[in-house]
Order: C-alpha cells, then sequence, then structure tokens
C-alpha cells in the first residue's frame, strides 16, 4: 500500500531529534523524519549507525536528547504513563535482541501481547496459529522459546509483535538470522499486515536483499545521521520540504 | 469483561510460582494473628471479668471512735477527692452490732455477754470497680489511714490487686503481640511479594514494553497481599476458636473459668481482626509494589 502522502498527517514525525548517551555516545544526530499511515519505511545503515536507537526513541523506550518526537499527533514528551502504556499495545516492536521469555512456551510468549489487551482466550488461539502458520511455526507452538534456534526466535518475536495487527510495526533486524525462504516467509507478513491491517511498518535492516526490489522508501543511516538512499528516494523531496 | 479474568488467573500464576514462600508467609501470618488474638481474648475476659467482681471490691476504715453525722459530709468530700468512689458508707458501733447479730441469726445469744461496744465504727468505701482502681487499692488504704480517727484499713482481697496487676501486665503483652502482628504482616507480606516481582522480573520488563497497563500489574501482587492477610487472619482466629473450645471442654463445671464465664470474641471483634489483617496486608503489599516496580 504506497500512498501519496504529502496532504496526511505523518503518523511519526520525528524533528531534528539528537539521542546521545551518556557520556558521550552520538547515537543520533539531528534526524528529522516523517512516517506516514500506511507505508513501509527500511531503515540501513551499518552496525552502530543507530537504527536500533532510532526505533527505541519511536516507542519511547529511550528519551531524545533535544529535539521532538511526536506519534500520532502526540508528544512522547508530554505523554502521560497511561498514555504510553495505550501506545505501546498499538505499536507492535520485534525486538534485535528478540526479548523472549525462555521459559515460557511459543503460544504463551505471543499471547502476551493480546492479554494486556484483555483479548479472549479464543481470539488469542486464533491469532496466534494464524501467525505461526505465516510464519511456518505451527508445529513449535507448544515448545519453550528457550528451546528454538534463533531464526525460530527471531519469528516467534516477530509474531508477537504483529498479534494486536498493530497500527505501527517496528522491526528491528528482522531476518537478521534467517535463510532465504524464512526471510520470503517475514516479508509476506509485512505485506500481509501492510495491505490487509493498513500497518504502517518501519524495518530496520542491514540486508539489502529484502529492499533490493521495493517500491517502498529506503532511508540510510550513517554515523546517526539520516539520507535517503540514493536509488530509493522516491520521496525524498517531499520529506524534507516541511 | 476479560479483565477480571485476567487479573484472577495472573493472581493464581504468581502464587503457584512462589508457593513454598506463599505457604511461609501464610503460616506467619496465620501465627500472629493466633498469636495476638490469644492474648486479646483473655484480656477482654479479664476485663469483663473485673466488672463483676461485686463487693470484694471494698475497704473498710475502722474507726477508734464514732464519726457524728455532722462531721461525715466533709469526710466523704474528702475520700472521694482521692478518686472514683461509687458509695460510701459509715457504720456506727450499733449499726455494726445489728449487722453481726441478723447475721448470726438464731445463734445471736453469744452476743449477749458483749456490749454493743465491742465492735468499732467504720467506713465503708466502694471504689468504682474499673481496673485502673484495682491496682491503685493499696495507695488507697494508705490514704484512707491517713484520715482522722482511722485505727486500721481492711483493703478488700489480695488477690484482686494481684487481678488487677495481672491484666495491666496483660495489656503489655497484647500491646507488644499487637505490634508483633503490624510488623510481621506488612514486613513478611511486603518481603514475600518482593520475591514474587524478583521471580518475575523479566515477565514484568516484557509486559511493560507490550504497554500492560498499571493495573493489569499491579492489581495481581495488590490481590496477593489481601488473600494472604484474609487467609492467614482467617486461619489465626479459626485455629484461635478451635483453642478456645479446646479450654472450654476441658475445664467445663465450677472453677476458674466459669468465675470468668469465658466468652469468644463477638462477631464484631472478629470482622475488625479479619479487616485489619487484610489492611496491613494489602498495605505491606502496596509497599513493595511501590518500591519494586516500575511502570
Ligand atoms: N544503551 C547504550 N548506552 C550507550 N551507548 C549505546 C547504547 N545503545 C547503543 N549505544 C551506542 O549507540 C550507537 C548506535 O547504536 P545502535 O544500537 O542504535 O546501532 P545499530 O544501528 O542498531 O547497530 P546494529 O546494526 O549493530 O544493531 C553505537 O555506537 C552504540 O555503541
Ligand atoms: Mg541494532
Amino acid at each position: 500500500m504506497l500512498r501519496d502522502a504529502s496532504n496526511d498527517k505523518p503518523l511519526v514525525e520525528l524533528v531534528n531529534v539528537t539521542k546521545i548517551y551518556p557520556p558521550d555516545v552520538v547515537a543520533v544526530e539531528d534526524v528529522s523524519l516523517r512516517i506516514y499511515k500506511g507505508e513501509i519505511l527500511y531503515l540501513t545503515g551499518m552496525s552502530g549507525a543507530g537504527k536500533t536507537t532510532l526505533i527505541k526513541l519511536i516507542c519511547r523506550l529511550e528519551t531524545p536528547t533535544r529535539g521532538l518526537i511526536e506519534v500520532a499527533g502526540r508528544d512522547l514528551s508530554q505523554i502521560s504513563t497511561a498514555g504510553i502504556q495505550r501506545m505501546r499495545q498499538k505499536i507492535g516492536v520485534a525486538y534485535q535482541e528478540f526479548r523472549l521469555l525462555d521459559k515460557q512456551t511459543v503460544l504463551q510468549n505471543i499471547a502476551m501481547a493480546m492479554e494486556v489487551t484483555y483479548a479472549s482466550t479464543k481470539a488469542i488461539r486464533a491469532r496466534v496459529d494464524e501467525l505461526l502458520s505465516l510464519l511456518n511455526l505451527s508445529d513449535k507452538r507448544d515448545k519453550l522459546a528457550g528451546e528454538l534456534s534463533r531464526g525460530e526466535q527471531q519469528r516467534v518475536a516477530l509474531a508477537r509483535a504483529a498479534a494486536n495487527g498493530p497500527s505501527l510495526l517496528l522491526a528491528d533486524e528482522p531476518t537478521g538470522n534467517l535463510d532465504p525462504a524464512a526471510t520470503e516467509l517475514v516479508i509476506n507478513l509485512f505485506r500481509h499486515l501492510n495491505e490487509k491491517n493498513g500497518s504502517t511498518i518501519v524495518v530496520a535492516t542491514h540486508d539489502e536483499s529484502i529492499y533490493a526490489e521495493t517500491e517502498h522508501r529506503v532511508m540510510a543511516l550513517s554515523n546517526g545521521q539520516l539520507s535517503a538512499l540514493p536509488n530509493h528516494a522516491p520521496r525524498q523531496i517531499e520529506l524534507f520540504e516541511a | 469483561m476479560h479483565f477480571l479474568a485476567y487479573i484472577l488467573r495472573q493472581t493464581g500464576k504468581n502464587l503457584r510460582q512462589t508457593w513454598g514462600t506463599q505457604v511461609m508467609t501464610l503460616l506467619t501470618v496465620t501465627l500472629s494473628v493466633l498469636i495476638f488474638a490469644f492474648f486479646f481474648l483473655v484480656y477482654t475476659n479479664m476485663l469483663r471479668a473485673s466488672t463483676r467482681l461485686g463487693d470484694d471490691v471494698r475497704l473498710i476504715v475502722y474507726l477508734d471512735q464514732e464519726i457524728p453525722a455532722s462531721t461525715r459530709p466533709e469526710l466523704e468530700k474528702k475520700i472521694r477527692g482521692f478518686g472514683p468512689v461509687e458509695k460510701i458508707v459509715f457504720v456506727s458501733r450499733a449499726e455494726a452490732f445489728a449487722r453481726l447479730s441478723t447475721q448470726l441469726g438464731k445463734e445471736k445469744d453469744v452476743l449477749n455477754d458483749l456490749g454493743p461496744d465491742f465492735l468499732p465504727p467504720s467506713i465503708e468505701v466502694y471504689p468504682l470497680k474499673n481496673l485502673g482502681d484495682l491496682t491503685k487499692i493499696s495507695q488507697f488504704s494508705d490514704f484512707l489511714l491517713t484520715l482522722p480517727h482511722a485505727a486500721k484499713v481492711q483493703s478488700g482481697s489480695d488477690w484482686l490487686r494481684r487481678f488487677g496487676y495481672f491484666t495491666n501486665l496483660l495489656q503489655v503483652v497484647v500491646l507488644l503481640s499487637g505490634s508483633l502482628l503490624i510488623i510481621s504482616m506488612t514486613f513478611i507480606v511486603s518481603y514475600t511479594l518482593r520475591l514474587t516481582v524478583l521471580s518475575r522480573q523479566g515477565e514484568l520488563e516484557i509486559l511493560r514494553l507490550l504497554g500492560a497497563t498499571s493495573a493489569y500489574i499491579r492489581l495481581p501482587l495488590l490481590l496477593e497481599g489481601m488473600l494472604q492477610g484474609l487467609l492467614g487472619s482467617g486461619l489465626g482466629l479459626a485455629a484461635l476458636y478451635i483453642l478456645y473450645q479446646w479450654i472450654a471442654n476441658r475445664f467445663s463445671g465450677p472453677g476458674f473459668l466459669s468465675l470468668f464465664d469465658f466468652a469468644f470474641f463477638p462477631p464484631e471483634i472478629t470482622t475488625a481482626i479479619l479487616l485489619a489483617g487484610v489492611l496491613l496486608c494489602t498495605a505491606g503489599s502496596l509497599f513493595s509494589i511501590r518500591r519494586f516496580i516500575r511502570i
């Protein structure tokens, strides 16, 4: 779902955002970025470029040293605790280090995301089964997460992020441990969410193969600074005119 | 509404995860309620008994001469000045003699040889029958001895005074065991909850990331404390009741207990102890939640 976004209000807006980790690690520097509803945005960059930091800033796991971040029109620095909790229920995040509970089953891990929204057990079961079959993990449903391979864990983390049909999905290095076949499944999941659900998706990756043929925007981070990738810059101009 | 189901299920999960500690906590809470309630029960029974002690609480001041009616009010005022008194009775030689002869009934002949002068006049002082005054009886009798013409003071039975002291001592014990109860409940419960929180540290962190509300995270922990309080004080009171029944059966019939008419707490007190237990344990869990959970 590629939208002409020029008139829309962005779902996520970063204005001159800088993140400095104490004492003086500049992870993100003066980044301005608008992410529009329904788009898929690829964030690339070398290791240490600041991709993960940018994602953590958007879901307010980190707070910016300078600059403004708005999600759905709300300034994250002004939002209440309850507001952040509500927001996080609508943002699915697949963390680079997965953050699964090793001693719980795949089902339990994915269910947690829906339980916090008080979804019914029946709805949870149906959704988990659907996601697992999309990611080719159906036979792993009752296995402990800690006993899975890295690639399987990675897909469980994605399933958890996608469980609530989030309006915004942030996927940090979602294919780092996957073979081409599994990568294909993940890309299909993104497409599915984006088209069926209208989810906005941000993918941080240095796996060129997943954005090589995309018609979506690809932005590159380098030493904390953002620029559009030359051959993937369909909307770069519109982006910086604001 | 799935909300309640989730909170309850989460509470059950917490309890299962740390059940060993939970049982120990429950026992501690039960035991401290039992200890406190036991002393409190004895104390309230003694209090009730002391109000029914009757005429034993009486001080008799024997005089070496009659008090003319005209000076009696002044003397009475002086006695009342020392402490609360239920009543004061002046007994003249003649009245004392008449009383004794009615007491002797048919055998009053033995008094024939003795003149009505052989019994001394006296003042009978009935202090208010409450515990504070029971322990002050010896001071009271010392005071009465300083009255004009007082020759001797007979101060009720000695055991009454001891009874008073014992009840006062019991009051201290009740206060001490009450403090023990407060400390054990709040501290143990908050400590156990800390274990729950630690055992779920990883899970709580993830819940935070997934946007779990404060209620979702905190209510199960609060409920855990409340449950500990309710079950603990319930079990403690039940144990006390069984103990009470056993004692009552064992020592039924005439004797020490029948003198006191030993009774269990009225329902209001039982409810109050139960509520206090729930409240204290909830406070303990609140303390832990505020301290160890960051949302
Ligand atoms: N919590 C932290 N404290 C201090 N420095 C940090 C912290 N997190 C990240 N950094 C530093 O910030 C910079 C950006 O890190 P970030 O994790 O955002 O990079 P990345 O693009 O995600 O890298 P990778 O591709 O390896 O995941 C790095 O230099 C890193 O060392
Ligand atoms: Mg990273």
